[in-house]
């Protein structure tokens, strides 16, 4: 960074004035890396748009849906006779669809999505999907995160790219943190970046802590973390990866970014009060400690965590019913959280899963892998619930809805409008925002 | 004799000179430090007294002894006092239990080989215990995994195919002609013998209707003609296909199928860290299709490779959680209390019997984050508190008396010879040292096994 440069000194006073949490010993350790991160013009402009006071505080939670989410039975077309032909025992019945509308409603579980849909605070965008659809879980979710095909995939993600792009050097915390006890997600993963991945804060704590894994070096070289952070940013397969030593060097990087974490978030942890009336479930837990984080003051801009389960060959029912309800009980809670708080107008959630589901239901009571869905926002003011335009039940792609929104749309939109940042760098080309969601 | 320079890449190591046999050499002796490579890949670990014979022996016959190639007493014993106690499993219904005679097994098999192939099965066939839910039904999977764990790979995947855990978690149990069920034909195709992009989606929906009829009745598989859509179907490009076990074969026949395994196998037991050409691994997919998918054959032709044994492996792969700890406790002649071990585990990304999904754990850089590296260190500090621990059958001191360790510094070489990939450097063992004299004097073994634990290198393998 550039010591000269204006704008991220306002932003540090400015954060830093305006919460109470003591970060003194943390200031003067910004202040030391000022001048040793260089960033090119380009992230200079992004620091320029950084100033911009609300955009700079806003956080973003993305929540996954592990499995492929059936989207047909959670914005269920209930008045479309075609969606009721093609599923004689999944299909939910007008009488018990939350309507909305003429047309669609929500799945009977949704309650606290419904009231959200009342407040003006989520939004539901028909048709999200991409050309060509993959109907392999883990090659489809890989295509979500990396926004590329396998031919073209590099080793990173797009939050990662994010990350990348607008790390400033002067973070207390990193961009982004994963709380969840599956691997790192790949959306998250970018060069030279070590985000940390949380299974649970209690597990977080390193019992035997001294010096030796703090100030983890591994001793082949003299040099200090600085400088290995910035041979892994070079990539590739520098000299350091094909003899070996770069895994050695991953490993030390990543447990200093563990010590780190672990201390911020013992004392963040620490300063927070844990109100809030949150479900107990596996997703209301995670949404908890994100809200706790956050009202704790730390400034992670991106939170991740999954829920799985979505994968419902066999007998759908009632296990969508109970997981549709996790997550709708779960970010209801959450937002309510933040808003209690006066801090509500800072949190966007984006909910998305890697497909949806087959239109017509297999002979087990449940549905094969699918291509489009809906994807949800939530927290902001929205003027309208939806966006888009459902996929007709007749016009299928080998029985499946057909897109009509590309995903990268929806990264596109949460980039710029949510954000503040470009979204040409992180998606690799240019993607039309989604028509009329206005966050600015 | 031809040697690999540790600092080559992929690229540049001829795939002929690779995959040759390797042999001592005066430049390339057998010595203690490959010793304990081989024992490090091939099962989890050696112990001091495994090292010190195992200079005596070629690594083929220290593969003959690891994969039980001779049937020795010692082995009958065993697997007579395993049999016994996954009876007493069985009984409780209790899928800890089973998960604990697991890692029993991997403890002290004397056939270490078997096991960690087993493993290799279990996280690329991966079936989770959340969902199958039934003890018996993990247990005969488990069974079946082992007993052709170095075995045949297409009798394995026909014996998977009617497989009653595998058909729950991939909701087979009952797949009915009106609408096939396309889960398990997916998998198999994409993860289980081919990779993504080797078929079409019209081959899963053949390869679904083939697998028509196959159900779980009474824990058992059983073929119900009334329900088996028995069409003549074309998959991957042969026609004329009437039956789910013609189906299976000719997925297995594909010319995908051995680069896609071999490549797993390189994984699994050199490194997850560089993607090698098809080219390179076509050695390893040549032997195995020569031996008509024989596993023990390329297995072994991994592990005595040059590309192994010549040093250029050493330090290049993440241990697993289970190759960390039962590795470590192999090492340390250590038993302890397996329910905590399988808990610790669990914290760390592996839990056996539960893996993440059907794809398995994705291994090499993805068992390393902030969580599970702290949770690596606490395992083992926790592990040498445990009041259940004992070191070859004594608590700590008088077991680094027997090996005539008195001091932090002695205990530091003698773990280091043993459990660490390369040698601990000049630095590191200076902040080991200065955290142990932290620490109270008595506890000085306790203090150097935990903070040798939080060092970057003993994750290495």
């Amino acid at each position: 960074m550039d010591a000269t440069h204006p704008t991220q000194s306002n932003i540090m006073t400015n954060s830093i004035n305006r919460r109470a949490f003591n970060r003194s010993s943390i200031l003067s350790a910004s202040a030391l890396a000022i001048g040793t991160a260089v960033p090119d013009g380009w992230v200079r402009s992004l620091a320029a748009r950084l100033t911009d006071e609300k955009q700079k505080d806003r956080i973003l939670i993305v929540i996954q849906l592990s499995g492929g989410n059936d989207g047909l039975n959670t914005i269920v077309p209930y008045a479309d006779e075609r969606y009721l032909k093609a599923r004689p025992k999944l299909a939910i019945p007008k009488s018990d669809v939350i309507t909305l509308d003429g047309s669609v409603g929500l799945h009977p579980s949704m309650r606290g999505i419904a009231k959200l849909i009342e407040d003006q605070k989520f939004a539901t965008i028909h048709g999200v999907g991409y050309a060509n659809p993959n109907r392999s879980h883990f090659e489809s979710m890989d295509i979500w995160h990396s926004c590329q095909r396998k031919e073209s995939r590099g080793s990173d993600g797009w939050l990662g790219r994010l990350f990348s792009h607008a790390m400033t050097g002067d973070r207390v915390d990193s961009m982004g943190l994963h709380l969840g006890g599956e691997p790192m997600p790949l959306a998250l993963v970018g060069r030279g970046i070590q985000t940390p991945s949380i299974a649970t804060v209690d597990q977080f704590r390193w019992k035997g802590k001294t010096d030796s894994m703090r100030e983890a070096d591994n001793g082949t070289s003299s040099e200090p973390g600085a400088a290995k952070q910035g041979n892994m940013e070079s990539g590739g397969a520098s000299e350091r990866e094909a003899d070996g030593a770069g895994l050695l060097d991953f490993v030390s990087a990543s447990t200093t970014a563990a010590m780190q974490a672990s201390d911020r978030l013992e004392k963040a942890l620490a300063t927070s009060d844990s109100a809030g009336d949150f479900p107990d479930s596996q997703l209301g837990e995670k949404l908890k400690v994100i809200s706790r984080l956050i009202l704790a003051g730390l400034n992670t801009k991106v939170y991740y965590v999954t829920l799985d389960g979505f994968d419902t060959h066999a007998n759908q029912a009632v296990a969508h019913a109970g997981l549709l309800k996790q997550w709708s009980e779960a970010l209801s809670a959450f937002h309510r959280r933040l808003d209690q708080a006066g801090q509500g107008d800072r949190a966007l959630v984006m909910t998305f899963s890697e497909f949806g589901r087959r239109v017509s239901e297999n002979a087990s009571q449940g549905t094969d892998h699918g291509a489009a869905a809906p994807a949800f926002l939530s927290g902001p003011h929205f003027g309208k619930p939806f966006y888009g335009e459902q996929p007709s039940l007749s016009d299928l792609d080998d029985g499946d809805l057909k897109f009509k929104i590309d995903f990268r749309s929806l990264y596109a939109t949460v980039i710029e409008e949510w954000l503040g940042q470009p979204a040409d760098p992180v998606l690799g080309e240019n993607y039309s925002k989604i028509d009329g969601i206005k966050l600015g | 004799m031809k040697s690999i320079d540790k600092k080559w890449t992929l690229d540049r190591i001829d795939p002929q000179l690779a995959w040759e046999a390797w042999e001592p050499s005066e430049k390339e002796p057998w010595d203690r430090a490959r010793v304990s490579l081989l024992y490090r890949r091939a099962s989890f670990g050696a112990n001091a007294d495994e090292v010190a014979k195992g200079l005596s022996k070629s690594p083929t016959q220290i593969l003959d002894e690891l994969s039980g190639r001779e049937t020795s007493a010692r082995s009958v014993g065993f697997e007579d006092e395993s049999r016994e106690m996954a009876k007493a499993v069985l009984g409780t219904s209790e899928m800890k239990q089973l998960v604990a005679w697991w890692l029993l097994r991997m403890l002290h098999s004397p056939t270490p080989l078997v096991e960690k192939l087993t493993l290799f099965w279990h996280g690329h066939f991966a079936t989770g215990a959340e969902k199958v839910q039934d003890v018996e039904l993990m247990y005969q999977q488990n069974q079946l995994l082992r007993s052709n764990a170095l075995g045949d790979f297409r009798a394995l995947v026909q014996g998977i195919a009617k497989d009653a855990a595998m058909l729950i978690y991939l909701d087979s149990v009952s797949n009915r002609k009106a609408h096939a069920n396309e889960n398990f034909a997916r998998e198999l195709m994409e993860l289980f013998c081919l990779g993504e992009g080797n078929y079409s989606e019209a081959d899963v929906q053949q390869l679904a209707k083939s697998f028509t009829g196959w159900e779980i009745r009474r824990k058992q598989f059983r073929f119900n003609s009334y329900q088996h859509d028995d069409s003549l179907k074309t998959l991957l490009g042969v026609s004329g296909i009437e039956s789910g076990e013609r189906a299976v074969d000719t997925v297995v026949d594909h010319r995908s199928m051995a680069p896609f395994i071999v490549r797993k196998l390189f994984r699994f037991f050199v490194s997850e860290e560089l993607y090698p050409a098809d080219s390179f691994l076509e050695p390893l997919a040549k032997k195995f299709t020569e031996t008509n998918y024989a596993i023990e054959p390329v297995v072994r032709m991994i592990l005595e490779s040059r590309l192994m044994l010549s040093g250029w492996s050493v330090g290049r792969k993440i241990r697993s959680p289970v190759e960390l700890a039962i590795g470590w406790m192999r090492t340390m002649q250590c038993t302890s209390n397996v329910n905590f071990l399988a808990d610790r585990l669990r914290t760390i990304g592996q839990s056996v019997l539960f893996p993440p999904n059907v794809k398995g754990w994705e291994g090499g850089r993805a068992w390393i984050n902030s969580s599970t590296l702290i949770g690596r260190a606490n395992l083992i500090y926790e592990l040498v508190r445990n009041e259940n621990t004992r070191f070859g059958g004594e608590p700590l001191d008088p077991f680094m008396a027997s090996k005539s360790i008195r001091d932090p510094q002695q205990l530091m070489a003698w773990f280091s010879d043993l459990f660490i990939a390369e040698q601990l450097s000049a630095p590191e063992l200076a902040k080991v040292s200065a955290a142990v004299s932290k620490e109270s004097s008595d506890k000085w073994g306790l203090a150097t096994l935990s903070h040798l634990a939080g060092l970057p290198r003993i994750h290495l393998s």
